[in-house]
Order: structure tokens, then sequence, then C-alpha cells
């Protein structure tokens, strides 16, 4: 079994799952505790509708999701902050005229095949170097910038108003905060597509927050399962013939409910005997 | 000293106008309660001179310093009325109190046991390993209020201190404020409906339902014809007094009624 490790397609797919296990794990506690799942599927969502049109004008695809993704995300965080219009409203009408957009630009282009499912559903074995190299430039920026600011990034999530009284250029780390899991989730979109990447960014720590209550315990248990989640779903999915990304997001989602099903299974059993 | 200045200020919000013409300066170890029915612009007030609300007209001056500008010198307190905090928050509660200290130059083990010593002044040291979200309304205010200390501000301003705490606490989180201002010497700016603690715990009121009825010393507060003109209508209002030592519970005593 480990003769996978020895193909260069894999190796890619394992250093670059891995390493967008541990980036999205670790901003994974932001999604959470701001409650942000629903802003995230929107942004993967609207990243559809860029990479489209990138296949439609010719151009690098990337570089058009990412700035649908920073543009709907701005925009999100600027309409959820004004509040005239309730953000899940605005969310589920900006990601549907992205997705529409996004089929309408595929059905233009001339001889337009297979990425579709791609873009929908993700294919870890197409993650090339280029793609590495850009991950960790991606990773050490924002593991510097929470390395610097995580403690006034937390205060601003425990409440903004009181963060913004304190001194803190609230607005500042409210947008950046939003523009780097912009960027983590168009990169998670390689991995296991619009359609999925969202859930890899609110999984693991609401998978770990079931078994921790403090931000550090959930941060390093959601980095680890993640990595050992992500190195499972790669080989079983070889193992089997099976789609990378939604094995990977299909395991989480058992871990999840596992999880929660034996956090009740303690709780009974504590409340039984106390 | 002059600590907190409002000038001519009137707010509108969506077109209507939620306060007209306010006037009042605040000086530097006083404690003040903003107190008026519901809907009469309280909140509204004390967001307008932090800075989260714009103006119609008129200035709102702390230290010395337009609200955004007030802000950014880390002198200021502030402790709102819904504890915003998303549920499961997951902090403990020294970690809280180390919010007081981001902006800080001091080393970690200093902010440390800085942190240390305000959970200890509030009397929650015990509890500084626990889940903040584990807490009581109670227990969570005391530690908001050393959060809000840490930074050692010299203005603090708290709306509606006392929601979310029963009437014991509420009695010892006023006595607790009134040690405050004797020992450090800090400002407070306190939105209240709590009328009743007004006379016992504080320097000034300020009685506001959209104009600034009164503006004074709480003993001149309980006039009937300034409650009417505030609350629009005849009512009896009640006061905690610290007369009334033999009654079983804090009575109420207005000009006309004692207990």
């Amino acid at each position: 079994m480990l003769d996978v490790l020895t193909i260069p397609f894999m190796q890619n797919a394992i250093i670059g799952g891995i390493l967008l296990a541990v980036l999205l794990s670790v901003l994974s506690i932001f999604i959470n505790i701001k409650n942000w799942s629903f802003i995230n599927v929107g942004i993967s969502h609207a990243t559809f509708g860029g990479l489209a049109l990138g296949v439609y004008l010719g151009v690098s695809p990337i570089s058009l999701g990412l700035a649908f993704a920073i543009t709907t995300g701005f925009f999100i965080g600027y309409i959820s902050k004004k509040g005239n219009i309730h953000e899940d409203i605005s969310i589920g009408i900006l990601f549907s005229i992205s997705m529409a957009l996004g089929v309408i630009f595929l059905t233009l282009t001339p001889n337009y095949t297979s990425d579709l499912f791609t873009f929908l559903f993700g294919n870890i074995l197409t993650i090339t170097k280029q793609d590495i190299y850009l991950l960790v430039i991606f990773s050490i920026f924002t593991f510097g910038y929470l390395y610097f600011f995580f403690q006034k990034i937390l205060f601003c999530c425990y409440n903004e108003e009181v963060a913004y009284t304190s001194g803190i250029n609230t607005n500042f780390y409210y947008y950046s905060l939003i523009t780097i899991i912009a960027v983590a989730t168009v990169l998670a979109v390689k991995l296991v597509g619009v359609i999925l990447a969202s859930a890899m960014i609110i999984l693991p720590a609401a998978t770990t927050s079931q078994m921790f209550w403090h931000y550090k315990k959930i941060i390093i248990t959601a980095v680890l399962l993640s990595i050992i989640i992500v190195f499972a779903g790669i080989f079983v999915s070889y193992q089997y013939n099976l789609p990378s990304g939604a094995t990977i997001v299909f395991i989480y989602g058992i871990v999840f409910f596992i999880t929660i099903f034996v956090k009740n299974i303690i709780q009974v059993i504590q409340h039984g005997s106390s | 000293m002059k600590i907190l200045e409002v000038k001519d200020l009137t707010v509108k919000l969506d077109n209507k106008t939620i306060l007209e013409n306010i006037n009042f300066e605040v000086k530097k170890g006083e404690i003040l309660a903003i107190v008026g029915p519901n809907g009469g612009g309280k909140t509204t007030l004390l967001k307008t001179i932090l800075g989260f609300i714009k103006p119609y007209r008129g200035k709102v001056e702390i230290l010395g310093l337009p609200p955004k500008k007030a802000v950014k010198t880390g002198k200021i307190g502030y402790l709102p009325q819904k504890n915003n905090t998303p549920k499961k928050f997951p902090v403990s509660v020294l970690d809280v109190v180390m919010f007081g200290l981001v902006n800080s130059k001091l080393s970690k083990n200093e902010k440390l046991q800085k942190a240390l010593e305000y959970l200890d002044y509030v009397g929650m040291k015990d509890f500084k390993d626990r889940p903040f979200s584990d807490l009581s309304g109670g227990q969570q205010q005391r530690v908001s209020i050393a959060r809000v200390l840490v930074a050692e501000p010299e203005i603090i301003f708290l709306d509606e201190p006392s929601t979310g705490i029963d009437v014991v606490a509420q009695e010892s989180f006023y006595e607790f404020l009134k040690k405050l201002r004797d020992q450090k010497n800090i400002t407070v700016v306190m939105v209240t409906h709590d009328v009743g603690a007004v006379a016992k715990y504080v320097d000034k009121v300020a009685g506001l339902n959209r104009y600034l009825h009164f503006y004074g010393s709480p003993k001149d507060f309980f006039k009937k014809d300034i409650l009417s003109k505030l609350y629009g209508a005849d009512i009896e209002l009640i006061v905690h007094s610290e007369e009334c030592v033999t009654c079983e519970h804090f009575r109420f005593k207005t000009e006309d009624k004692t207990c």
C-alpha cells in the first residue's frame, strides 16, 4: 500500500493535501466562533463564476476565482456590517448569480469538455508543484499574520465594539481575515472543488470544539485530525478508485457525527453517575 | 477637570430625531447615571459618545479629543449592555482579562501578573482557568470589569450594567463602582433603567427622554415635576434609601411617601 508514496502525482497530492489541511483547520476556529459557515459557503460558490470566466477568456481561472472570492468576501462583510440587508439573503443572492454566470461562461466556451466536474468537486491528483509552492507561500504569510495579530483578532471576535473602544482597528482585522479565508477557500477548490471547499474549513474546529472548550486545544487537535483525515481520504480514494475530495469530506462528516455521538454518550454516563 | 463634554448634540436615526440639543459635562472622578424611559435615547447617547453613531449636529469630546481619536488612546473602557460574545466562546476567564492588555507594551509575564491582580480585585482569581462562557451573568460582569480596568482607563462607560444580575449582586456591583472611583479616581458614565440605584451611588444624574430634562445631583432628581416630564406620566418613583435600614427589603421613598 505504501508504494503509492513513490508515485510523483500522489506525492504532490499528499503534500498539498496536508498543507491545506493545516491551513484550513487553523482558520476553521474563526469560521466557527464567528458563525461564518454560510459566508464561507457563499465565498466558495462565488469562486465558480470567476473560474468559469477564466476558462472562457483563456486566462488563469485561479486568478479570476480569487478575484471573485475576495470581492464576494468584502461585499458580504460590508453588507453584514451595515446591516441593511440580512447577510444570509445577500450571500444567497450573490453566490446564485456567480454560479449562474459560471454555467453561462462554460456553456459559451468553445470545445469545453471536462473541467466543470473538476471545478465542482475537485481532483487532488491534479495538484501540481506550482500549487504546492503557492500553498507554502500563502501558509507562511497566514501563519505570520496570525502569529502577530491572533490575540487582537480573537478580541474582535469576542466583541467587536469592545475591541474598537480599546483602540483596535477592527475594520482592518475584519476585512483582512475575510480576505485570508477567501484565498484559502479558493486554494481548497483544487482539492475538493467549489461545492465541498467550505466543508474543509468548517468541519475541523466544529468537530474538535465538541471535545475541548479552549481555543488552543481546539486548534491543535483540529490540525492533527485534519492531517489524519486528508491522509486517510487520499489512501481510501486511491485504493477504491473513489473521488478524492468527496472521500475526504465524507470522512470529515463521519468523524464529526461520531464525535457528537460519543460526547452525548459520555454526558449521559456522567449525569447517570452524578 | 473636564473629562467628557457633550455640546449641542442632536442625533437622528433613519431621519427620526432620537436626541435633541443635549449639553452636559462630566468632571474627572465623577459617577454619572444616564436614566430615562425605554426608547428615550440612553443607549444612543452612549453609542454617539463612543463614536459608533455619527451626530447629526453638535460635538462630543472625551479627554479633549473627538471619539474616534479618543478610543485610540486606550484610556477608555466600555462595558456594553448585552454581552454580544458568541455562545460557548472558547476562552478562559484569564484570556478575557488579557484582552484588556492586547495593546500593552508589557512583557508576557508582566501582563499575566497584572491580569491576575485585577481578577483578584474583582474577586474572580479562583476562576481564572474556567471557561468564560460557563460563568453566571454576575460573574461574567465582574470579569468584564477586570478586563476594562486592567487597561487602566481614565473613564469607563457602562450600558445597563445591572442587566442579568440579581438584586444582591446589583447592590455589590454599585458598591464596587463607588470603591473604584474612590480608590482609582476613575470617571464612570453608566446608562441604567435602575433609577433606584441612582440616589445611593452616583454623583450626577442625567434624565434623558429625547431632551436632557435634568442634569444635576440625585437629591434634586426625585422631584415630581422632573419625573413626570421625564417619564411622561404622573408617576410615583421609588428610591432605594439608606435610611430604611429597618425594612426587610430595600424600601422606597418619594417626596410624598416614605416607608
